[in-house]
């Protein structure tokens, strides 16, 4: 499996919170040769099944597949694209940007523009960038882009993959493709481990709109237990250790969203097997899947285990190639060790 | 199990065991046999006296409290914190608490007040500048005695004081267990799913799988609610008041109760002398929310305990007040 | 279609107490269905088997609830306190008049304060002379609604407190009675508790377990001065939804939508809104999942005691929805 490969592929296929099909079918594909079954839902969630040796509990291991982007608001009489947010984009990231522009008869290249310094005044100087006053531009009269671009058309980010040093990579949405590609790295492992578990490799929809798919996910494969893998803030230059952790090592998370007995497991597996670990902390929510697979039904106890990004939520978000297959390596050994006495003494 | 014993357990959201290893050992010893759900919550099922087919009542209570958690430390040996449940930063100074469950002492102090310049005292202490001190000297040991994630209790010991009132952490909601054990000492005509939950604090957790879980007909919430009934607050504008028995909801950011339930609950009050009064403010948020919008739809009512000075270290409630709980609880599970 | 319209507008029926407004309208559907049931929450629930051998079920769902200003108190000269039961606004509040279930009417006034009144600022004058007396009118926990008054705007447009969502309760009741035989099961709900989260739906869709779901509701403007954003015109179509706050539509059903639309000679229009949400939100995370979609009656100043819709919009709504079931 080339991880870099993969990773190139899905960050540069379509996969906007809410209209998954494009990614869910790419995603679908990459495990079909290493589970028994899979099939995508109505939400786009893919649910790829391995089957167990009926001794053991059914785990639900799941990273979204979605993608934040912008969405055609308005065209305007000179042919600027007015546009809001589908999930959380910083405004302050857009000026100058690339994008692809999803219209009716394939994507546009478009530009979002910046208003150049030199017109502005001192105060609009300091003042950041609102999406409302944004554009894009596709260098077209507004006649030929109503021909081709409609209230509602996706815009994504044209950021090529980029590989940094240190075997460091770069794209848009690596958050959180990245640990859609742990999953399939530890689904490649596991194929030679033993393994008692029925493990469901879910790639979750919509996380980035609030854990809409990872909700219905949980329901439809109602998991004894869950893991949740999504990025986390890796330290940059702003990003400090109250807030951030390295980037080369996998982040477990404590709080009351994370069954505590679990999370122990999850921290003495990575012992084990000398996978390295920082610990995170969250007093309330995770503002992962975790949040709602935790709830789903009667109740799921989940863990989350966290890939380091740099940069999240921009069309550059980082991550290190080494950590992702740490992780993957974890996640293969915890499942794999997985019996049927993994709830005693859960609670107690 | 008294009162005092149950509010002085230490267990913050998502870190219930203490609360709920002694509510097993209860219970146990009651001759009930209480089961552990996915959630953590502790169940117990007392089938009712009455013909069947009987009414399956869920009446819960959380059993978590608010309370903070380790989320760092200094290089001087203070540990970072947040809170795990909704605790107003601003209460924390100059308290004591206990960390972990050792129960290791500790103060969160703050700077002396002649060293503050007139602008810091205007400032709101917030969780960033917050500190617990357990005496730790370096970072090292600090990590050590207290690593990322311990939780972190009040230390406020349980008092009785004035005309019947009680002061003390937890109140929220160790009350409505307290009302749920006395409850399942009763000769009931209704199947009653007794439910002390966890993680209210943090978003009605707890509950929501134990809706789910045990398809209940009926959901009654036994609560500790915000009183404000001292100070210069207008009557209009007070919530409830302690003295004046179990407070009924009839809305709240939650949920909408259930109109029948609602006017049973006040008729019953009337017509047996049970001190209750109406919750007049529609705020905050309970597990009636999740109850009610379990699977189908469930019928929920939440009666309420008015506690003051909710979510600090020393809330107060009247006594008399949880009393009315307790007996307006059991004519209405007498009555459904 | 007026005339039905005026009949759902007419029950007072605020959140968490819509029993009136289910009357009127179990009433109206009744012998167009094949069941008609209330659940636990209110829900008002009719089922319209299909013909075909496995018919898919499509659950369309319109609220009923209205918002509201729910008393928490009473001054003792006599005048309610009283808070919000949904997204009430303080400028469509103010000297408003309103009425309770039981009949009795009040004016809504804020208490004169430095900036902008709130919330808390907020009375009702029912005209009692004490609390005594105001407390005999009303209980605290009674909500009051903006008091009917629906007229005609123009030649095509309909002013009324309650058109959120009684218009398209009452395009619902209108689908039903004329659709006839239809290849799928259509499951309509009469929401309950819409404005304060969708609560309504969310049990309803739990408990029928519909293959698809489609909202009927109201949606923004963007056609009045200084109002730009959604890109919606009164009286330029049915709008169909891509995406709110609440659920992002099924590219897939939305296209189905506005095929029909299409196919029925209707105008329609596409419909991003910045804010808001509608019961497919609920309905798209009920269970293990299903595609939604929200089909959208343009109305000017939601939330207010005057929305305003186009009746042309809701026979372009009412066309486009027969088609698809066609």
């Amino acid at each position: 499996m080339d991880i870099r490969k993969i990773l190139s592929e899905a960050t540069s296929t379509l996969g906007v919170s809410g209209q998954e099909a494009g990614v869910a079918a790419y995603f679908a594909e990459q495990f079909r040769l290493l589970v028994d079954e899979v099939r995508v839902d109505a939400m786009y969630n893919v649910i790829a099944h391995k089957k167990g040796s009926g001794n053991g509990p059914k785990i639900m291991l799941c990273a979204h597949l979605d993608e934040i982007a912008l969405m055609v608001m308005r065209i305007e009489d000179d042919g600027s694209v007015r546009f809001g947010s589908v999930g959380g984009v910083d405004p302050r990231i857009l000026p100058g940007s690339r994008v692809w522009v999803h219209g009716t008869k394939g994507k546009l290249f478009g530009t979002i523009g910046a208003l150049p310094p030199h017109l502005m005044s001192e105060e609009d100087r300091n003042n950041n960038y609102k999406m409302d006053k944004l554009h894009v531009d596709l260098g077209m009269c507004a006649g030929k882009v109503r021909e081709q671009v409609r209230v509602g058309d996706l815009i994504t980010f044209n950021t090529p993959f980029t590989e940094l040093a240190g075997n460091q990579v770069a794209a848009k949405s690596l958050d959180d493709r990245a640990c859609v590609a742990i999953m399939l790295r530890a689904a490649e492992r596991l194929q030679r481990m033993a393994c008692d578990a029925e493990v469901y490799f879910v790639c979750s929809a919509q996380e980035e709109v609030g854990g809409r798919g990872a909700m219905t996910a949980a329901f439809g494969v109602d998991p004894d237990l869950a893991v949740v893998l999504d990025v986390d803030f890796a330290l940059t230059p702003g990003c400090g250790p109250d807030v951030a952790a390295p980037l080369d090592a996998m982040v477990v998370t404590h709080g009351p969203f994370v069954q505590p007995k679990l999370n122990k497991r999850l921290i003495d597996c990575a012992h084990a097997h000398h996978v390295k670990l920082s610990e995170n902390v969250a007093g309330r929510s995770t503002g992962t899947d975790a949040d709602e697979i935790g709830v789903n039904r009667g109740g799921v106890p989940t863990v989350l285990l966290s890939l380091p990004e740099k940069y999240m939520h921009t069309s550059v978000e980082t991550i290190s190639l080494d950590t992702l297959e740490e992780g993957a390596r974890l996640l293969s050994h915890f499942v794999s060790e997985l019996d049927a006495g993994w709830e005693d003494d859960l609670w107690i | 199990m008294d009162l005092k014993t149950l509010t002085e357990i230490n267990a913050p959201s998502g870190h219930e065991q203490p609360i709920r290893r002694a509510l097993l050992a209860e219970l146990k010893e009651k001759g009930f046999n209480p089961t552990i759900d996915r959630m953590g919550n502790v169940i117990v099922v007392k089938e009712g006296t009455g013909d069947a087919p009987r009414k399956r009542v869920l009446v819960s209570a959380h059993m978590d409290e608010v309370g903070l958690i380790v989320t760092g430390h200094t290089d001087g040996g203070f540990l970072k914190v947040t809170q795990a449940g909704g605790i107003d930063p601003r209460v924390l100074i100059s308290k004591r608490v206990l960390v972990g469950d050792d129960g290791i002492p500790g103060v969160i102090g703050a700077v002396a007040i002649h060293l503050q310049s007139a602008a810091d005292r205007q400032r709101v202490m917030g969780y960033r500048d917050i500190c617990v001190d357990i005496g730790a000297t370096d970072k090292k040991e600090a990590e050590r005695k207290a690593p990322k994630g311990t939780y972190i209790s009040f230390d406020t010991p349980y008092v009785e004081y004035g005309e019947g009132y009680a002061c003390g952490k937890a109140f929220d909601d160790r009350v409505g267990c307290w009302t749920i054990l006395r409850l399942l000492q009763e000769e009931l005509p209704v199947d009653l799913v007794a439910a002390f939950v966890s993680e209210e604090e943090v978003g009605c957790r707890g509950a929501k799988g134990a809706a789910f879980a045990q398809e209940p007909d009926i959901g009654i919430v036994l609560e500790g609610t915000t009183c404000n009934d001292l100070g210069d607050i207008p009557q209009t504008a007070q919530v409830c008041q302690t003295g004046k028995g179990v407070a009924v909801s009839f809305m709240d950011n939650a949920s909408i109760a259930n109109r029948s339930l609602f006017r049973k609950a006040l008729e019953i009050g009337e017509k047996e002398g049970i001190a209750c009064q109406v919750k007049s403010s529609v705020s905050g948020g309970n597990d009636g929310g999740v109850i009610q919008r379990a699977r189908e739809g469930i019928p929920t009512l939440v009666l309420s305990v008015p506690c003051r000075y909710i979510h600090s270290p020393s809330t107060v409630i009247k006594l008399s007040d949880a009393e009315s709980q307790f007996e307006l609880t059991k004519a209405l599970l007498k009555a459904l | 279609m007026f005339e039905l319209l005026k009949k759902v507008l007419a029950p007072i029926g605020p959140s968490g107490l819509e029993a009136p407004v289910a009357a009127v309208i179990r009433e109206e559907i009744e012998k167009y269905v094949d069941t008609v049931e209330v659940d636990a929450l209110g829900n008002l629930i009719a089922t319209k088997l299909g013909k075909a051998e496995n018919p898919r079920k499509v659950m369309l769902s319109a609220h009923m609830d209205h918002i509201g200003y729910i008393v928490i108190g009473a001054e003792k000269e006599g005048f309610l306190r009283v808070t919000n039961v949904g997204g009430i606004g303080m400028n469509a509040s103010l000297t408003r008049h309103v009425v309770f279930p039981n009949g009795v009417h009040g004016v809504v006034v804020a208490e004169p304060v430095s900036g902008q009144p709130q919330l808390k600022n907020l009375f009702i004058d029912i005209g009692a002379k004490d609390k005594e007396e105001a407390l005999k009118m009303v209980s605290l926990g009674d909500v009051a609604v903006y008091a009917n008054d629906c007229f005609r705007l123009g030649e095509h447009r309909v002013a009324a407190p309650a058109m959120d969502d009684r218009c398209a309760c009452a395009l619902l009741v209108k689908l039903l009675q004329t659709v006839g035989e239809t290849q799928d099961t259509i499951i309509a709900v009469f929401s309950v508790q819409e404005e304060v989260g969708c609560r309504g739906a969310k049990v309803a869709s739990f408990a029928k377990e519909p293959d698809v779901g489609i909202a009927l509701d109201v949606t923004g403007w963007g056609d009045t001065p200084g109002v730009h954003y959604p890109e919606i015109k009164l009286g330029e179509g049915i709008a169909v939804k891509v995406m709110d706050r609440g659920s992002i539509s099924n590219p897939e059903l939305r296209e189905a939508l506005m095929a029909a639309g299409e196919k029925a000679g209707v105008k329609t229009q596409r419909e991003v809104l910045p804010y808001g949400g509608t019961d497919a939100s609920a309905m798209q995370t009920s269970r293990g999942g299903i595609p939604v979609c929200t089909v959208s009656i343009p109305c000017r100043y939601v939330h207010s005691a005057c929305e305003v819709i186009d009746m042309r919009d809701m026979d372009a709504g009412l066309k486009l929805l027969q088609t698809y079931f066609n």
